[in-house]
């Protein structure tokens, strides 16, 4: 960990306001980026990345410094992204997106589709597939931010390859 | 779906936050800071530094305890030991019970790519998807005929695609007003689309005004059918007629209708061989969508012969054939096939495009119909995506003698210029379906003008006798304008004409010694010689080949000044100007004057004739949304 950035920390940590302002502000663009590949649209990802900044400013004065602070980061946004899922359950059906990336809407909406699929195999499934393939991290790393074994993060991608496998043929069903 | 697809599909997902959520999400988080700085405060009475060494966080929070020891224990075996008792054990465990998987022995990788007879027990289903399409568009009120009751669909479907303000319309310049001592000669191609209508009515009937490039003034008028007299032999295939009245927007000019009406079908209709290609990627999963591209198809069917053959191809990520060609007496075989399909991935058009060209091909009847039959929203983003290179591709094929046909579906992404295009270069008809009762009208009343062609490459040309009108302008066809030269050459295309088509085109005239011109009279101009045809406005020719000639023919007559319509022809011709008008102010009103809204309304009102499906009766409904939709 760069020193600069364990002295931000350090002042954070005892309420310098300046200090957690820039430390926010230069997290919320990776934030923001894994919400979004765990959320598949522009809504929900600033309002999972807006919960996590909320949420930093309380537990900051847990950190420890024992874990790299990207990996103690990237838990408490998959928690807040966890937190979103299950709040949003029983609505389902109704949300809709109206915001899409301007490039390509299908790539957003094939993003969904997948995730929808991965979410329906469990729990654990979704954010192991977004932290290996979407923000390209190893499966120990992953599995240090999840809390489970390395083998486990394999054995979900595992399945999610067999799942995604058949899926997405020329739009037709198998 | 592999891993480096999926890699893909996420890196196309990534973008820049967007500064305004960022900035909330900041004061937001700062607003929590403060609360979490005043409560330490306050509660034990400390002052900043030493905040960090106090206990309290340990004390209450399990979180933190086990987040830092599993993740960065610096002995490992204290990490498993940790991992074990914790919350890793429970999670994994649960992962394993849930799922109900054997247990896999806790430290095997399962790297190993996975055998196919494995995957193969995997399969997919997204029945639920299509379901909740069906309720949705059951539930919509213009469709014009139940739907089947549908299941209520379950919680995990993902939701409707819908977009907004994409919709991409060519820009196009209104026809100027031309002096005749200059440009004598006015030359364009018929146009028998109706895709503008639909459009339009889809947005006003939203209350809001079209965008103006929406709106083609000749796809409005053709929109109609007028009651033109019938062509009375088949050597011509078409009639045409030719009416002057003044024009209601402008004291002392003159308009100058032109109805072209092509015969019907007598005998008995060819037999068809029909290529349905289907666009089934993500931006069609929405009601106004692939279900209403199902119904559509299914209507068609009742419109053709038990021994006609349809297939179905789609295209999505991939192009795939989903149905061989099949006679249409298996009409369920047909129908379940298209009941199969479902939306998702991105758009390869081009890719459906040529194997639905090759399937027929490979089938083609000789002397029969040979057509495929596009029905996307036109967004086509994987493949060829260069409207050019689509166009150059569609043109070679139509040498082949295979038809394509557009139909439109869809709003917010709509990409009309491309399927302008396609359809022109494909010798076919593009068509906008927004409601049942449009594919109703499209496919069924119109199935035959649709599908079978009497004639192509019908072009008009209409020179003006410089004598008797000083000035002129073409209302609409600004994408069919030819150049002067190209009306004799038979290797430029031009539009055609199904079964049973009629074709309008409106000319505004300025006769010469009214005042209602808008140029200044030319100083130094020439005086015209006189001709000695004075009762004569001008001359009109058309040319057309019939649908297996390769050669044109030549039709000409003269417009005569007192070719004043009456009875049928005049109230006809009268409903024609009230639409052309209506477009006309759509675009602006760049020439109507003052002629407004409840003109344009009272004149389509006196002059609904029979109107026995209340086409007529909806223009007239729209009239009044578009001035309302302007109040506002």
């Amino acid at each position: 960990m760069s020193s600069d950035l364990e002295d931000r920390i350090n002042r954070a940590q005892r309420g310098d306001r300046e200090a957690f302002s820039r430390l926010v502000e230069e997290h919320y663009a990776s934030m923001y980026r894994f919400a979004f590949k765990y959320a598949g649209n522009r809504e929900d990802a600033e309002d999972i990345t807006q919960q996590a900044c909320i949420k930093l400013a309380r537990v900051l004065g847990q950190f420890r410094f024992e874990a790299a602070f990207t990996t103690w980061l990237y838990r408490l946004v998959v928690n807040c992204a966890l937190d979103w899922q299950r709040s949003r359950k029983p609505a389902a059906n109704e949300e809709v997106s109206e915001l899409e990336t301007d490039d390509s809407p299908d790539s957003a909406l094939l993003l969904r589709q997948v995730l929808e699929q991965v979410e329906t195999m469990g729990e654990g499934y979704r954010e192991a597939l977004v932290l290996v393939l979407g923000e390209g991290l190893s499966h120990a790393e992953a599995a240090a931010i999840l809390a489970v074994k390395e083998s486990t993060i394999s054995w979900r991608l595992h399945e999610i390859r067999k799942r995604l496998k058949t899926m997405y043929q020329p739009g037709v069903e198998v | 779906m592999n891993d480096e697809e999926l890699q893909q599909l996420f890196a196309r997902n990534e973008h820049a936050p967007d500064a305004q959520a960022r900035q909330r999400a900041l004061d937001a988080a700062l607003v929590a800071f403060d609360a979490v700085q005043t409560e330490k405060n306050t509660g034990h009475h400390s002052q900043g530094t030493a905040d960090y060494e106090r206990l309290t966080p340990e004390q209450t929070s399990h979180g933190s305890k086990i987040m830092n020891l599993t993740v960065a224990s610096p002995s490992p075996s204290r990490r498993w030991v940790y991992s074990g008792l914790a919350s890793a054990a429970v999670l994994v465990l649960g992962v394993f019970i849930t799922l109900q998987v054997p247990w896999q022995g806790g430290t095997e990788v399962l790297e190993a790519p996975p055998r196919a007879d494995r995957m193969a027990a995997e399969s997919l289903s997204f029945q639920a998807i299509q379901a909740t399409e069906e309720v949705v568009v059951s539930a919509q009120k213009r469709a014009a005929q139940p739907a089947p009751a549908a299941p209520v669909a379950d919680l995990m479907v993902p939701p409707a695609y819908y977009e907004r303000g994409r919709d991409r319309f060519a820009e196009v310049d209104v026809n100027p007003i031309k002096r005749v001592a200059e440009a004598p000669v006015s030359t364009f191609s018929i146009d028998v689309d109706t895709a503008a209508y639909s459009f339009v009515r889809r947005m006003l009937n939203q209350g809001v005004l079209p965008q103006k490039a929406a709106v083609r003034v000749e796809e409005m008028v053709n929109y109609f059918h007028y009651d033109y007299p019938l062509p009375t032999a088949r050597t011509t295939p078409f009639s045409t007629s030719v009416s002057v009245m003044d024009a209601p927007w402008k004291a002392g000019n003159k308009l100058v209708h032109i109805g072209i009406q092509g015969y019907e079908l007598q005998s008995e209709q060819p037999r068809s061989n029909l290529v349905l290609l289907l666009d089934v990627s993500g931006s069609m999963n929405s009601p106004d969508k692939l279900p209403l591209v199902k119904q559509s198809m299914s209507m068609l069917l009742s419109k053709l012969q038990p021994e006609d053959t349809v297939s179905i191809v789609v295209y999505a990520g991939a192009a795939g054939t989903v149905l061989e060609p099949t006679a249409v007496k298996d009409k369920q075989t047909i129908i379940a096939a298209l009941n199969r399909l479902q939306a998702g991935g991105s758009t390869a058009g081009a890719d459906g495009i040529r194997l639905a060209y090759q399937l027929a091909e490979a089938h083609f009847i000789e002397d029969g119909l040979n057509r495929v039959i596009l029905a996307t929203d036109g967004d086509f983003n994987v493949g060829i995506n260069n409207p050019e290179e689509l166009k150059g591709y569609v043109e070679r094929k139509r040498e082949s003698g295979v038809y394509l046909s557009v139909l439109g579906f869809g709003q917010g992404n709509y990409h009309d210029a491309l399927m302008q295009e396609l359809a022109q270069n494909g010798n076919g008809v593009a068509a906008y379906i927004d409601t049942l009762s449009e594919a109703q009208k499209v496919l069924v009343h119109e199935a035959t003008s649709s599908l079978f062609p009497i004639a192509k490459d019908v072009k008009i040309q209409v020179e003006f006798n410089p004598d008797t009108v000083s000035e002129y302008r073409l209302l609409g066809y600004e994408t069919r304008q030819l150049a002067q030269e190209d009306f004799n050459n038979d290797a430029v295309d031009a539009g055609d004409i199904g079964a049973g088509h009629g074709v309008t085109a409106i000319y505004e005239i300025t006769p010469v010694g009214s005042a209602s011109g808008v140029y200044e009279p030319s100083r130094y101009g020439n005086e015209p010689a006189a001709s000695g045809k004075g009762e004569e406005y001008g001359f009109l020719k058309l040319r057309y080949k019939l649908p297996d000639e390769s050669t044109s023919r030549l039709i000409s007559q003269p417009i005569a000044m007192d070719a004043q319509p009456s009875g049928t022809l005049l109230q006809e011709a009268r409903f024609a100007t009230a639409v052309a008008g209506f477009a006309e102010l759509l675009r602006g009103g760049k020439y109507s004057g003052n002629w407004d809204y409840s003109d344009a309304l009272n004149l389509a009102q006196a002059n609904r004739g029979d109107d026995p499906y209340g086409y007529r009766a909806e223009l007239v409904q729209l009239i009044r949304k578009a001035e309302v939709a302007e109040a506002m």
